[in-house]
């Protein structure tokens, strides 16, 4: 059996992210014993290689590559099992000057045909030439791609020839990889990240945001295919040779305190998860672990990839405040992909921040006011929003109105963003590429927020906003709210409006049910309904379908556009309404119709 | 324990029961999302519990061939002829 990794090399001076591409970066931290442990379901190590022995893995496999007759400039879908594999024929592309695509996986029963449909689009998309994947997934791979000049398992590539290919590594004026992030299923983008943006984005990480240091450790379960898997918790990493603990995502959705077991075991410093990681954990509970997990070396508890909740990052200390975790090692971040990964960070050791705005002011104005707690007004509601924190050096964000003019704090607008980790543009998508980029050349994030004193405030997406009568409505507040109710489930809900000719705006909340007598859905929806008014004031028509309706983007996120554009389309329907029931369901169903 | 294609299938079955609130019978034709309409949670909480009562590890990249029960049962088996 072999142990893990060090974290700290014995004499290989610590060196943050000053390299100029990725393969340099690996060639520096070869000459460490530091690298990535994987590790099995119930937190055994599996396999460990130190970065020199990923290195060596990757370059002949990049000379395979050239002997085979593959070209610079060559796209390389690789399914981004959370394995060795996946990170060897990553950096093997970094060396043979070929382009790697990370391709996702899925957990949906019987989802083959959608499964084999998005790596299509995206195979295609990228004009992928080469595809690697496991031996159980290489159907798939065959059945979306037809005919590659490549396609194979791992083990069909170790079994070529290598010897005398060239070495031809990107040079830091090339490119480096296609991220596949927004977008709907249908039509994914794919975000051309530059040696340069993402070597530019791993240093802004590493001296400013988590200010690494030697002796950090890092533990992941987020899944390779995403920017804050991929850039977060492998590349950024390598770049600072600080070793990485894996833990599939599979196994972290099963077992998530699996995660926090890894992290105490090992001594890991350093963690990201989305506040639903969190939340699993508080679901889970400690379970009599307290005595044996030991979360106080655990210096930096990064959230990101959603939007950040303080009262599930609030739940989590209190279930495991005991384990010496510290609720200063909270590290609120703001990025997305299109700028390779990050763009905000909290100030380290200062924990969740949370600007409480007037909830009615907020609603109705499109500005913020601030409500301190035992001021004048603290009667009003508060709206809590976490703060994201100030942009990383040589990045600059700013709020935007629709008309690209910049607001003055405190008023919520358009977050857009500029700075060298920002993309290009989307790989051989000109029109979606001059569809996120203003005039005047910032990145349009599509997110909306605001400015509090040089910090980022962000408080949803822009195109999702619903507004009724005057009122700003977020629909994940809604969603929130919804899903926070006995027989809803996190997931289940999708919120949007539709405008209907001469009526206006309308709220929809469609709705995930698994009840399957007619009577207790019906007595679901009038709790949703409630519920709905309580939370914004707002009445809302609510659509109960079967479960695997609702529509999520690459990255997981769900996609109220698709589900609004289904439900326009009429193909979204009320379960009740289509086993004949008449009253309130048949009632809302004409009424929508009319 | 020596597993065999039937008593795979028992345990399958009632390991399936939790997600079965309605009670109908399971065939090995029973499709898991249309039958039981089990979503991407329920699908997770199952395979947990075959992992655990089995002892095999289930690549998630199996399961988008999974439709039934048979196909559910299949999967376990070859798993188990794996170890």
């Amino acid at each position: 059996m072999p142990g893990v990794t060090a974290s700290t090399n014995t004499s290989l001076p610590f060196v943050v992210s000053d390299f100029a591409t990725l393969a340099e970066g690996l060639d520096y931290a070869a000459r460490g014993e530091t690298g990535c442990n994987f590790f099995g379901r119930k937190g055994e190590l599996r396999q460990s290689l130190t970065y020199r022995e990923i290195r060596d893995l990757a370059v002949t496999m990049a000379q395979r590559f050239d002997k085979a007759g593959l070209k610079r400039g060559t796209r390389v879908a690789i399914v981004a099992e959370t394995s060795p594999d996946f990170l060897v024929f990553f950096f093997a592309c970094q060396y043979a000057g070929m382009i790697p695509v990370p391709l996702p996986l899925t957990i949906h029963l019987g989802g083959h045909d959608a499964y084999v449909t998005r790596l299509r689009s995206m195979i295609v998309k990228a004009g992928a030439e080469v595809a690697v994947g496991p031996a159980e997934m290489l159907h798939y791979l065959k059945e979306a791609a037809g005919s590659l000049k490549m396609i194979g398992t791992p083990e069909d590539f170790y079994a070529l020839p290598f010897e005398g290919g060239a070495l031809r590594p990107f040079t830091s004026d090339e490119a480096c990889y296609i991220q596949y992030s927004s977008g709907s299923t249908s039509v994914p983008r794919g975000v051309l990240v530059s040696q340069q943006a993402i070597t530019s984005n791993a240093r802004g990480i590493g001296r400013h945001g988590l200010d690494l240091r030697q002796g950090d450790r890092s533990t992941s379960w987020l899944p390779l295919y995403h920017d804050m898997g991929l850039v977060g918790f492998c590349l950024t990493p390598m770049l600072s040779q600080i070793t990485i603990d894996y833990l599939a995502t599979k196994n972290f959705a099963l077992r998530p305190l699996t995660w926090l077991k890894l992290i105490s075991e090992h001594g890991s410093t350093i963690s990201f998860s989305p506040t639903f990681g969190y939340e699993l954990c508080v679901r889970r509970g400690l379970n009599g672990s307290a005595k044996t997990i030991d979360l106080s070396r655990w210096r930096v508890a990064g959230i990101g990839g959603e939007m950040v909740r303080a009262e599930i990052l609030d739940r989590f200390v209190g279930t495991f405040g005991v384990t010496g975790f510290s609720a200063k090692a909270f590290l609120p971040s703001y990025g997305l992909a299109e700028s390779t990964l990050a763009v905000t960070f909290t100030p380290l050791d200062q924990g969740v921040e949370v600007d409480r705005v007037d909830q009615e002011h907020f609603a109705q104005t499109g500005s913020v006011v601030s409500v301190k707690r035992n001021g004048i007004g603290s009667s009003r509601a508060a709206r809590p929003f976490v703060i994201c924190g100030v942009p990383l050096p040589d990045h600059e964000v700013e709020i935007r109105s629709e008309l690209n003019v910049a607001l003055p704090d405190h008023h919520i607008g358009r977050v857009v963003v500029r700075g060298p980790s920002v993309m290009d543009g989307y790989f051989n998508d000109p029109v979606a590429t001059s569809a996120v980029f203003t005039d005047d050349g910032w990145l349009d994030t599509g997110d909306l927020g605001y400015m509090t004193d040089g910090r980022l405030v962000v408080t949803g997406r822009r195109k999702d906003l619903v507004i009724l009568n005057g009122l700003n409505i977020w629909p994940q507040d809604v969603e929130w709210a919804v899903e926070a109710l006995e027989d809803v489930r996190a997931s289940d809900v999708a919120c949007f409006s539709v405008i209907e000719p001469g009526e206006g705006e309308r709220m929809i909340v469609v709705l995930q049910c698994r009840l399957h007598d007619v009577a207790a859905r019906e007595s679901l929806r009038k709790k949703v309904v409630a519920t709905v008014r309580k939370t914004c004031g707002a009445d809302c028509q609510v659509v109960l379908v079967p479960p695997k309706t609702l529509k999520f983007t690459s990255s997981g996120k769900l996609s109220r556009s698709a589900v609004r554009e289904d439900y326009i389309a009429g193909e979204i329907f009320d379960l009740n309404l289509a086993v004949g029931q008449s009253g309130p369901a048949r009632a809302a169903f004409s009424e929508q119709r009319k | 324990m020596q597993w065999t294609a039937d008593t795979v299938q028992t345990e399958v079955v009632q390991l399936l029961e939790p997600f079965n609130p309605k009670g109908i019978e399971l065939t090995p034709e029973t499709d898991l999302s249309a039958d039981l309409y089990m979503d991407s949670v329920a699908a997770m909480n199952l395979v947990m519990e075959i992992e655990d009562r089995f002892e095999i590890d289930i690549p998630i990249s199996l399961l988008p061939d999974v439709n039934s029960l048979q196909d559910l049962v299949d999967v376990v088996l070859a798993q188990l002829s794996k170890d």
